[in-house]
Order: structure tokens, then sequence, then C-alpha cells
């Protein structure tokens, strides 16, 4: 510490006095005239050379206050003005974990694995709700498919509504996989949010989370899949995402839940060693 | 503040000792005395700004008004613009950085004390020599000109040919005179936060606060650097006749805007980040409850200081950028909402079950909170680039940027004011006058700034001076003038709450909140030397751990 500039440095014998830098008016003297040396641009030169006199007589004096050795002034300690005190000393706790000192929020949550398996338990329910509709009425197991497809594949616009029916193995592969990055990645999104709205898992997984991204593929489907957008059918669309919604929340909220680690500081639990990061453990290091 | 004021008090007080105590001012290097001096200054300049806007309102009340001519209009809102900004709210957040960093962290002082005292006094005559030019001055009208080129100084026509005389380099000067001392301050802020902490304070238990600042001084470094570099440009421009924003020598008048820009928005989180300092501490102190999601708050300041250097051009979607900028600027700017969000679902969830006090710092910060959203609303929706290609330079705009700059960091900052100033005084503001300021700024506040969303989106382009009747506009311009006074009146309860309180209001002790960082545990206000002995603490809460042995942090 004695190598910054100035850091007071406690007396150690007794500390009736604190040493602290001693006042000065060069910094202010400088700042005037670095000031009057660009007011000059605006005025006349001999206020620039006045202020760039000022300056390095500023500077100067400044250097003297540091070199060699910094000034300082002894500043007497008066008596401490009271003790810290509290006049309330009951602690009151949420009602939230009270065995807890410090509770961290959600107190429980999903495994990964829990959402994984919900994700796929939601695609295959998704899946058999849309392939039924291509039956139903397409006639065709492969229209869904190939629809879905061209939200990744272009060659999917150049399908005919007669060969829309048939099957293709390039848009079969690509919808497959298209369908199980989705259902995976809100799968995981599930596991993740559940647990922080825990009362009516149902009801916000199964119908209020598919009906918000049903609204917002309402409104952007004409430039993510201008052919699935032509040939929607809303009805049986939404209620494949409500059987995907509802399939997935209730499979994530029947695996069993893990207590959320309460004590370790945040830098341990995201996995990484620091020192003096995000702190949470009583150590008595010093900086 | 205090000290001074008990010698004003005193009337037999000899005209020597009078001279003393402005020598011991102008000469000190205390970081609290420059701390208040600083505040001082930005509230002086506050009154100013806040006249120029007053004018401005006025000559917009209604419809083909002469209360001021065009070329003093130009004047008043580039004025009100560069003061606001440079000469209020960078001094005023630096104020309370200078007094307070120090004081959390358990140190003496700023790391570099005399380099302190260099960089205040720097920035405010940065701040007299802009004003000067009201009688220094010469510009387009003959003398006694002060800038009119707004605030961000659009090239061409800060060029020779369409800017006479010096008033545009009266603006360039004062703001690279002033930079200077925010360079030196935020170095100061650093290395105190980073090497002047006390024993047991690891950054993982620094106050936000701290933290936050240390963020802002980050940003103040990197984003002065680029306008001190464009104001050296335009200077060679205008005295040696260099080409760098002459379009017809092979300049460019949008690298000025890129320029000005790269600076301009990192300066909205310089301003914002310690309002997020101020409400992170007040929100948990009035509501008994620690600071919910420490770290992820930490987290998400620093991704909006890094976030806030990949936005600049959203302020040129009209300028007509390709399509690949547009987008980027257009999705880099929406991402901000993400740590944004998370800040202001974390300070809700300090308040939620807890025991919340409705003192005047709370009143504040809460009105912050949703005031902060909706501002935060309105960007989202102008960082749409064609939504942004309707609005731009309209009343939306102006709207939106004195949503986020008042609604969010003016009352952040008052609710400040009101929590330290106990600390700062030694004495306890008027209650009363306070809820008073509260009431008639917040109604002031929204009959301003709610209506004027709507002329812009009627149409009204802003820096217009006056307008044609008849348009739907009317109505609109005069609500929103009338919200000004409101908003003046709250302003003057205000300032005469302060004078008045720090004379004779009650004396308010070490600690009136019933605290926990390490400002409280010392005086009010607080000795030179801060702490008699340095303190070690062991928690994010050190004075909560003296107060509850039992049940430490
Ligand atoms: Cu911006």
């Amino acid at each position: 510490m004695s190598s910054m500039d100035a850091q007071p440095v406690v007396e150690k014998s007794g500390l009736d006095t604190v040493k602290l830098p001693a006042p000065t008016a060069w910094p202010i003297a400088m700042a005037f005239g670095v000031t009057l040396l660009s007011a000059g641009l605006v005025t006349s030169e001999t206020v620039s050379i006045l202020g760039g006199i000022l300056a390095v007589a500023g500077a100067v004096g400044w250097f003297l206050d540091v070199l060699p050795h910094e000034k300082h002034v002894s500043v007497p300690v008066e008596e401490e003005a009271g003790v810290v005190a509290v006049s309330r000393r009951k602690v009151e706790r949420l009602p939230v974990a009270p065995e807890l000192a410090r509770a961290l929020l959600p107190l429980e949550t999903y495994p990964i694995s829990a959402g994984v398996k919900g994700g796929l338990a939601g695609a295959v329910a998704m899946a058999v709700l849309a392939c039924l509709y291509g039956i139903v009425n397409q006639g065709s197991i492969w229209y869904p498919i190939n629809l879905l497809a061209a939200t990744i594949y272009g060659q999917s616009m150049a399908l005919t509504p007669a060969t829309l029916t048939g099957f293709h193995l390039d848009s079969f592969l690509l919808a497959c996989l298209l369908h199980l990055i989705t259902s995976l990645l809100v799968g995981l999104m599930y596991g993740a949010m559940l647990p922080m709205f825990p009362r009516r898992p149902i009801l916000l997984g199964g119908v209020i989370a598919p009906v918000m991204w049903s609204g917002l593929i309402h409104n952007i489907l004409g430039f993510i899949n201008p052919l699935l957008d032509q040939k929607i059918d809303w009805l049986w669309f939404v209620a494949s995402q409500f059987a995907f919604g509802i399939v997935a929340g209730l499979v994530v909220v029947k695996q069993a839940r893990v207590r959320t680690r309460q004590v370790l500081p945040f830098a341990m639990r995201a996995g990484f060693e620091t020192s003096g990061g995000a702190g949470g453990t009583r150590s008595k290091e010093n900086p | 503040m205090a000290s001074e004021s008990i010698a004003i008090g005193r009337l037999d007080a000899p005209a020597r000792q009078i001279g003393e105590i402005l020598h011991d001012w102008v000469t000190t290097v205390d970081h609290k005395k420059l701390g208040l001096l600083y505040i001082m200054y930005a509230i002086l300049f506050l009154v100013i700004g806040g006249i120029e806007a007053t004018i401005m309102r006025i000559q917009l009340i209604v419809p083909h008004n002469n209360f001021v001519s065009p070329q003093v209009f130009n004047e008043m809102f580039t004025m009100h613009g560069t003061t606001m900004i440079f000469f209020v709210a960078m001094p005023i957040v630096f104020g309370f950085g200078n007094y307070f960093v120090p004081l959390m962290i358990g140190a003496r002082d700023m790391a570099f004390p005399r380099l302190n005292a260099f960089s205040f006094w720097i920035s405010a005559f940065g701040g007299l020599l802009l004003y000067f030019s009201f009688v220094g001055g010469n510009g387009l009208y003959g003398a006694g000109n002060a800038p009119d080129v707004g605030w961000f100084a659009y090239a061409p026509l800060t060029a020779k040919a369409f800017s006479l005389g010096h008033s545009t380099d009266f603006w360039t000067l004062g703001l690279l005179v002033s930079g200077i001392g925010s360079i030196g301050t935020a170095t100061n802020l650093i290395a105190t936060v980073l090497c002047l902490r006390c024993p047991g304070m690891t950054l993982g238990k620094m106050p936000l606060f701290a933290w936050m600042n240390l963020v802002m001084a980050g940003l103040v470094l990197l984003a002065v650097s680029p306008l001190t570099a464009a104001q050296v440009m335009l200077s060679l421009d205008r005295y040696l006749g260099a080409h760098f924003f002459d379009t017809q020598a092979g300049g460019s008048a949008v690298l000025w805007m890129h320029f000005f820009w790269i600076f301009g928005h990192p300066e909205v989180y310089v301003l914002v980040i310690p309002a997020f300092a101020f409400v992170s501490e007040i929100i948990p102190v009035f509501s008994r409850k620690p600071i919910f999601g420490y770290p992820i708050m930490v987290g998400a300041t620093v991704s909006i200081g890094f976030l806030s250097f990949l936005v600049w051009a959203h302020h040129m979607f009209t300028v007509g950028m390709n399509s690949y900028a547009n987008s980027f600027f257009a999705i880099s700017t929406m991402l901000v909402g993400v740590p944004t969000g998370i800040k202001i679902f974390n300070w809700i969830a300090t308040m939620w079950g807890g025991k919340i006090r409705f003192g005047t710092p709370m009143l504040f910060c809460i009105a912050f909170l949703l005031q902060f959203l909706i501002a935060g609303l309105t960007g989202i929706m102008l960082s749409v680039a064609p939504f942004d290609w309707q609005l731009g330079n309209s009343y939306f705009v102006v709207a939106h940027f004195h949503y986020v700059i008042v609604g969010g960091i003016l009352f952040g900052l008052f609710g400040a004011f009101y929590y330290w100033f106990p600390k700062m005084s030694g004495r306890m503001y008027n209650d009363a006058l306070s809820k008073w300021h509260f009431w008639l700024f917040l109604i002031g506040f929204h009959l301003t700034f709610d209506f004027m969303h709507i002329p812009g989106l009627l149409g009204m382009p802003r820096r217009i001076y006056t307008y044609e009747p008849g348009r739907g506009w009317d109505v609109w311009n005069l609500i929103v003038t009338i919200g000004v006074f409101f908003q003046g009146a709250g302003i003057l309860i205000f300032v005469g709450n302060l004078l008045w309180s720090s004379l004779k209001g009650k004396f308010a002790g070490n600690d009136p909140w019933d605290a926990w960082t390490l400002e409280w545990s010392t005086a009010s206000p607080p000795p030179e030397y801060n702490f008699a002995t340095l303190p070690t603490v062991n928690s994010r809460r050190p004075l909560w751990d003296i107060k509850h042995p039992e049940d430490p942090d």
C-alpha cells in the first residue's frame, strides 16, 4: 500500500493522530493553467502563454509536494462517536426455509435429465398429433413433415401440392432434426423455469406458455416458414402445441427434485475456481 | 457542507476566518470535500440547465410564439443538453462516487488525492469556459454567442463555413478540458476500488455501489477517449484546415457520428449505472432484506457495460446504413434489455416479502423502477430500425431519453440525496418538504414527459423553435410546458430543504436508517480520516454482523 500515491499511513502508536495528505493549491493552479491554455484558442495567444506558464508552474509545485517525500499533515483522532448499535434486535425471516440461515431461491430444482425427458416426451406427443392431422385431413403422414422442413430447407418451397404428400428423405431428416432440437431446448427451459413458478406447473407449462409462443409464431410465421404459413391449419397447430406443453410439463414435474445447493459460493456452483470471486463463505483471507 | 454552514451561521465570525475556510476548500485534497464540491457545482448547473429548458418550453407553449428568437432557441437546446450531461449528471455521479466509494470500502481517501483535486477543478473550469461563450463567444450573429450546433454537434454544421466565429470552439474546448477531469476521476475510482479495500473485503464482498462505480469508471475511460479524439480532430478541421469531417475534401460527416455515438451511448450507462448503484443500496435497507441475487447483479452490470459498446449506431438508423448494420445494432440494442430486465426483477425480488419503509429515498427508488421500465420499453421500440425511421428525431425520441435521464437517473439521484444527506451533513432533512418535493416532481415529470410522446407520434420534430397551429400538437405542448412548472417547484423545494436542513435540521446520528454498509459506522459527517482504525469485514453487510452477532451473514 505504501507504493500508492498518498495512501495515508496509520500510526501504530496509540492512534492519537492519523497522517493524511497535506492540502495543496498546486492542482487547482495547474487545472486553471490548462484551461487558460486552451481558452487562448478562442481569445488571444497571451492567454495561452499565461496558461502554459501557470500549468508548468502547477505541475512543478505538485511534483515538489510528492518528491522526494510526500507531504503529510497529522490529524488528531477525536473520541469515536458512539458504537454501532441497533434498536430492534429481533430478526424476522421469510417463511420460505426457516431451517436455512440465508435461502437461495428456488430451494429445490429439477436435474437436467428431467428437462431432457420432458422435451422428448413432448416431442412424441406433438408428433403423434401432427401426423394424425396429416392422415385425417390430407391422407398423408408426410404432409406435416414436409411443411415443417420448409423452415430450414429452401428446396421445400419447390414442392407442388401433389408432391407435398409424398415421402422425401431429405425433408424427413431435416424435419426430425429440427423437431428434436427445438423440443429438447423447450424441455430444458421447462426444467429450469417450472421450479420458479411452483404453484400451477401444468397451467404455466401446458397452457400459458404454448398460447404465448403460438401467438408469436402466428405473427412471424410468414418470415420463418412461408410454406407452412400458406398451408397451416391453426386449430390443429395450436392443439399440437398444447399436447407438447401438457405432456412435457407433466413429465418434468413427475421427476424427483434435487435441493439447490445453498451454501456454496456462486463461483463454485458455476464450476470455476476463483479467489475473491462472488464468495459467500466466511473466510478470513486478506486482500 | 456542515463545517461551512456553521461558519456562516456564526455572525461574529471574523472575516479572516471565512477567508481561511475558503482557503480550506480550494486547497483540499479530501475526497469528502471534493465530493461535496462536485455535487454543489452540479446543483448550480442543474438550476442553469433547468432555466434553459424552461425557456424552450415557454417558447413552445403555444404556436407562433415569440418568447425567444430562433437563434436563442438553438443556443438554449445546445447548452441545455451539453450542460445537463457534462456539467450536471457527470459531476453529480462523480461526487457521490468520490464521497462514498472510499467510505464504503473502508479506506481513508481516494488512491490519488491530488489528482482528485485536479480532476474536479479542471472539470469545473471546463464548464466555466463553456459558459464564458455567452459573453465572449462570437458566432454567426455577432458577439456574445453561445454554441448553437446541438449537443451532438453533427458535421458539417460545425465546419468553419457554416459555424462562423468561435462559438463552436467554446463547445469543443469546454468538453475537451472537462474530459481531462473525467479521465482523471475515472482512473482514481478504479485504482481506489482495486487497491484500497479494507482487510477482508474481497471483490465478492464489496457493496454493489462500489462494484457499479468501478464499472462506470471503466466506461468513462473507454467512452471519453473517442470523444476527446473527435474534438481534437474537429479543432484541427477548424483551426488548421484539416478535412476529417469535410465531405467535399474527401472527409466524412458520418465519421463524426460514429465517434460521437460510440461515446454517446456508453455515456448513458456512465450515468445510469450509478443510479443503479444508489437503488441497489437504498432498496435493501428500506425493505429490511439483503439484495436479491448479488452475483447476478454484478454480472448484469458488467454485461451492460460490455453491451453498451456494441450498440452506438442505433442513434444512426436514419442515416442510411446497410441492412446488416441495421440488423446488428437493432439486435444488440434489444440484448441490453436482458441484463437490465434481470436487474429490475432482482430489485423487485429484494422488496418482495420485506418490511418496506416508505421513506422519501425509497419513494424515489420505487418511482425509478416504474419509470425506468417504461423508458426501457420505448427504448426497445426505438431499437426496431423501421420504427426508428418513422420517429427518429421526433419528440418521441426526446420523450424517451428524458424518461431515461429524468425518470431514471434523476429520480435515482434524488433518492441518493435524501438517503445520504444525513451522512454528509450530520442532520436530517425535513420529511414533509421532501414528500412535497417527491409528489410535485412526480406529477410534473409525468405531465411533461408522458404527454411529450404524443406530439412525437404525431410527427413533431425536435429542435423546431415554433410550429403551425392546428396540427394536433397544440394541447400536448401546453400540457408539457405546464408540467415543467411543477418540476421547477419541486426542485426549488428540494434545494431549499437541503440548505435549510443543513443549518437547522435535527441531528441525524451515525446510522439513521439502520443500514449495513461501512459509511454508517463512522460519525456524521465523517471525520477527515474517515475511520480511526481501519475496519475488517467478513461479509457483504459488515454492520449487520456487528448488530446481529448471533446471526451473521
Ligand atoms: Cu443509445
